[in-house]
């Protein structure tokens, strides 16, 4: 109980310290804020901590000495919370019928769905916003063995890299 | 609970039909491939590919050793194929004018079978499935499937006597369609009722020949999927483009692959591209001093080990 305590002031001294960085307290709740920091070391640090993550954040510092170390400290005085142990389900065979009936109609739509992406082997890039237009007469012209009168079909169309092969 | 499992043992066996042996799989392939070339018959189909569709009717009679066909678009632009024993041509209603091509093949439903298809039944295994019925005839369902990645399956709905292919399902690997022709009517000439000669339209101008052979080859293919061979190799003109490219066509029977090269001193980026509804895959690449496009209604693993097997000669 006495540990719950002490988390609980540890958050409210976090969240104030958190608040002061992101200029979210009054002037009154400001100076309150940073009179408990001149005094107590421990803050000091932590506040010296929140700096440096916010910095790195956003890019403006490359070196934090123990960074990990004292992320990890803190993670390991986070209190655990258990989930609640939840009271075991009657056995409803119809239900479970029911639930395994909607999943193999799922899995039916889903395979009987018409894939539009295949397994790619090479890296792709996103799909080209120009497609090369000089391919169509390519698709016509295989017309002649494709299946008569149909005009050529929509295509579109991805950059493709060949992993360092000589293109 | 005993209903339902006996519900799913039914659609499991009724999935799990056994394949034919080759024997017998060879035969309902070559009475299907034999009657859209043998019989006549004049009908309305519908081909369906995801939201489009199109109507044509086409009219079929046996000549000499093949057939001569005709075949109508009835929606869209107006255009016509038309078949005989010595090659194939598209007229194109475009405005007033009316533009001729000669086709360096002929592929249609429901003519998509190789005229020999005994090269086929050792890269597909075929089942036999439901009867049903087509433009009111029966028929039956043979289902014609891939023994790999490399090809599309095949639905094909062979009517009863005849073996005349009254409905065509283009299917991917997980059974999805891809397109589907449907007879929406279809007349079979019996022997008391024969059918009139094709009606001869006025001659059609000479049309010059779109392709010539190759001289020589400066790009080797060295992988293609299994079962597949080179069908063809020209140098023709792209419709609507000046200048010749090599034009290069791979098939099993049943599915056709082509290979354009195209003279380009200047690297291309490698692009892949995929048709709206995935039947149609394509693969463009820099090969020595040439652009290959390798492209074809198959899967994207046969236009791939296509395109990356060429290299220069």
């Amino acid at each position: 109980m006495n540990t719950v305590t002490q988390h609980h002031e540890h958050h409210h001294e976090d969240d104030s310290l958190s608040a002061l960085l992101d200029g979210e307290l009054t002037d009154q709740g400001a100076r309150l804020a940073i009179r408990q920091m001149v005094n107590d070391s421990v803050r000091q640090a932590r506040f010296s901590d929140y700096c440096a993550i916010g910095d790195l954040m956003r890019g403006h510092h490359h070196d934090l000495p123990g960074l990990t170390r004292k992320v990890m400290a803190a993670l390991a005085e986070e209190p655990t919370l258990l989930a609640p142990v939840r009271k075991p389900p009657e056995r409803r065979p119809l239900l479970w019928l029911a639930a395994a009936t909607c999943a193999a109609i799922t899995w039916g739509l889903w395979n009987a769905a018409p894939r539009q992406d295949n397994v790619l082997p090479l890296a792709a890039l996103p799909t080209m916003a120009h497609p090369p237009a000089d391919v169509m007469p390519y698709l016509a012209a295989h017309q002649d063995y494709a299946q008569a009168v149909l005009t050529a079909p929509e295509m579109r169309f991805t950059r493709v890299s060949l992993g360092g092969e000589a293109r | 609970m005993r209903a339902g499992w006996l519900l799913l043992l039914a659609a499991t066996t009724a999935q799990a039909a056994p394949p034919l042996s080759q024997a017998e799989a060879g035969a309902w392939l070559q009475k299907m491939a034999d009657a859209a070339r043998r019989t006549a018959y004049e009908g309305v189909f519908v081909a369906r590919q995801g939201d489009s569709m199109q109507t044509l009717s086409i009219s079929n009679r046996p000549a000499g050793q093949g057939n001569e066909s005709r075949l109508m678009a009835l929606d869209g632009t107006p255009r016509e194929v038309r078949c005989s024993q010595t090659g194939a041509v598209t007229v194109i209603a475009d405005g007033n004018q009316i533009k001729i091509e000669k086709r360096l093949s002929r592929r249609y439903f429901p003519e998509l079978l190789p005229a020999d298809t005994q090269a086929l039944v050792g890269l597909y295994e075929v089942r036999l499935g439901d009867t049903a019925r087509v433009a009111g005839l029966d028929c039956r369902n043979v289902e014609i499937l891939p023994r790999d990645a490399f090809r599309w399956g095949y639905v094909l709905c062979a009517e009863k006597e005849s073996g005349l292919p009254l409905k065509a399902v283009i299917i991917d690997g997980e059974h999805a369609p891809l397109m589907q022709y449907t007879f929406a009517e279809v007349k079979l000439a019996s022997s008391g009722n024969p059918m009139k000669p094709l009606a001869r339209t006025a001659r059609l101008p000479e049309v010059p020949e779109p392709a010539r052979r190759l001289d020589t080859e400066q790009i080797v293919a060295t992988a293609l999927p299994p079962g597949y061979v080179r069908i063809a190799a020209v140098k023709r003109r792209l419709p609507n483009t000046t200048g010749e490219v090599e034009h290069w066509v791979f098939s099993d029977g049943l599915t056709h692959i082509s290979l354009f090269l195209t003279p380009s001193g200047k690297p291309v980026d490698s692009v892949r591209g995929q048709s709206t509804h995935g039947m149609v895959n394509l693969m463009r690449r820099q090969v020595g001093e040439f652009q290959a496009t390798v492209l074809g209604d198959a899967p994207w693993a046969a236009v791939e080990t296509i395109a990356l097997g060429l290299e220069p000669r």
